[in-house]
């Protein structure tokens, strides 16, 4: 004691000097929890999701009374809304056909293997308030690895970054650490959706390094491209909610909102890395593949999307 | 023995309430950051080498569930927390002012650090920007917050002192 006393600064600045060498050390690397981080995920993890559950049922009941009171406001605006979506459904209906000439140009079908997907409910936020990452309770034992991709119906929602025991740690796309390599459905024109600071608090990001010639616009569907070795190709990102030229005028930016709600997710898939298996098997089915596509194309395709050549008997 | 507990069940439940409870109380999306306030109380209640000590242990917590690297927050917390108890000395425990000023700088201080040491090298070179929409509102918020978490550390710690008061002494004050 009377040692520690005596070199008390000394110690300190030891100890200073050694955590700034193991954060660089450890930056990038941790994709695995090692032995602490397993034992104190371990007890913690279990109350993380017995608070997050308390708290999520808490704020569903206030929000079910305060969402009574609304009901008279919320059905006049519902009508609107009706209106407003039949109009919408005469405008995608003219888009439907073009979409099914597209997802067959894309052959997306080939593309959009059956993946396993294991359920998972989200327990614990990222406490600071620069980055957007949160824990899921499903880690090793249920099969998780990491750069897996997260999402949930309606869209991608990130990819895992570590895993744990019972645990894991997923980045959202709106983190300014991640990106996305993208194309819009409509037009296919590539770009890279990047989280943004100043975007993360309002559940947008950006989509940029989009060419100045192409032709993207409001309302355009922005996917996953399948340039990018971690998410697959043909998954929902979101909608593009404003186009904005960059000052040198030579590309374009874009404000994407998101199809996933970042405010209210409380349940996720994991898409488990079917995607190997796929590939492995596609390419010993290649040819079969292309009979199968090259009798598909005599018929009408009525279900593009679960064509699956290599499991067909 | 006693204390450590005592301040292990803290940062814990810390972790627990943090990461769960205090994301429903957001305001303008800014979350409380009562980690560091509970580094800062304790610093201010305790001194500097046990403010390092909770600073230490609060951001390896962090470090382990949220970091992207080990030792980040962890040497974040651990010069905040020494920083901190530098100013034990000289001021009535009692009065919340110290500690509410103290969390009002050294949100500015932790936060410009983070910004200055992760988010600026990613290319974000506007400031301003986030002083007015992260960093300072989370100062101000930080700043209530300290009333509460602060009077239920002076009380624990009061307690503990109470128990400690004839055994030796874990860490020696001057």
């Amino acid at each position: 004691m009377k040692f520690f006393e005596t070199y008390k600064k000394q110690i300190f600045i030891l100890l200073a000097i050694l955590l700034v060498l193991c954060s660089f050390i450890t930056a990038g690397l941790k994709q695995q929890t090692g032995l602490v981080g397993s034992a104190v995920g371990f007890v913690v993890t279990p109350l993380q999701k017995l608070s997050s559950s308390i708290t999520g049922y808490v704020g569903a009941q206030i929000s079910s009374l305060s969402e009574e009171r609304d009901s008279e406001a919320e059905n006049e605006e519902l009508r609107a809304q009706v209106a407003l979506l039949e109009a919408e459904n005469k405008r995608l209906s003219l888009y439907e056909e073009e979409n099914k000439r597209l997802s067959d140009l894309l052959d997306m079908a080939q593309k959009y293997p059956a993946y396993d997907s294991i359920g998972a409910l989200v327990i614990a936020k990222d406490p600071g308030n620069w980055f957007d990452t949160f824990l899921i309770d499903a880690g090793r034992d249920k099969g998780v690895l990491p750069d897996m991709v997260v999402m949930e119906s309606a869209g991608i929602i990130g990819r895992i970054t570590e895993t744990g025991p019972n645990y894991s740690q997923v980045q959202s796309i709106l983190d300014s650490r991640s990106s996305v390599s993208a194309m819009s459905l409509r037009t296919g024109d590539l770009g890279v959706v990047r989280g943004d600071y100043t975007l993360m608090n309002q559940g947008l990001c950006r989509m940029e390094y989009i060419d100045a010639e192409s032709e993207i616009m409001t309302g355009d569907e922005i996917v996953t491209s399948g340039l990018s070795d971690v998410y697959p190709p043909g998954l929902t990102i979101g909608y593009v909610q404003e186009v904005i030229t960059d000052a040198n005028g030579l590309t374009k930016y874009a404000i994407i909102a998101p199809a996933v709600d970042f405010k209210h997710i409380s349940s996720v898939l994991v898409l488990s890395e079917e995607l190997e298996e796929e590939k492995s098997d596609q390419s010993t089915t290649t040819q079969q593949t292309e009979e199968s596509t090259a009798a598909q194309e005599s018929q009408p395709s009525s279900t593009p999307l679960d064509g699956e050549g290599g499991e067909r008997p | 023995m006693r204390r450590v507990i005592t301040l292990a069940i803290v940062l814990f439940l810390n972790l627990i309430l943090q990461s769960t409870v205090l994301q429903h109380i957001a305001i303008i999306g800014i979350v409380p950051n009562t980690a560091l306030i509970i580094i800062l109380s304790m610093a201010l209640l305790r001194g500097s080498t046990e403010g390092a000590a909770v600073g230490l242990f609060a951001g390896l917590l962090q470090d382990l569930f949220f970091g992207s690297s080990i030792g980040y927050y962890a040497f974040l917390g651990l010069v905040t927390g020494y920083i901190a108890g530098k100013f034990n000395k000289g001021f009535y425990r009692e009065n919340y002012l110290m500690p509410m000023l103290l969390t009002f700088l050294a949100t500015f201080c932790y936060e410009s650090s983070i910004f200055f040491t992760s988010v600026l090298f990613r290319g974000h070179l506007n400031y301003l920007y986030f002083l007015s929409h992260i960093i300072l509102p989370e100062m101000v918020y930080n700043t209530v917050c300290t009333v509460v978490i602060y009077r239920i550390l002076f009380s624990v710690n009061s307690a503990t002192e109470e128990k400690e008061k004839f055994k030796r002494r874990l860490f020696s004050i001057k």
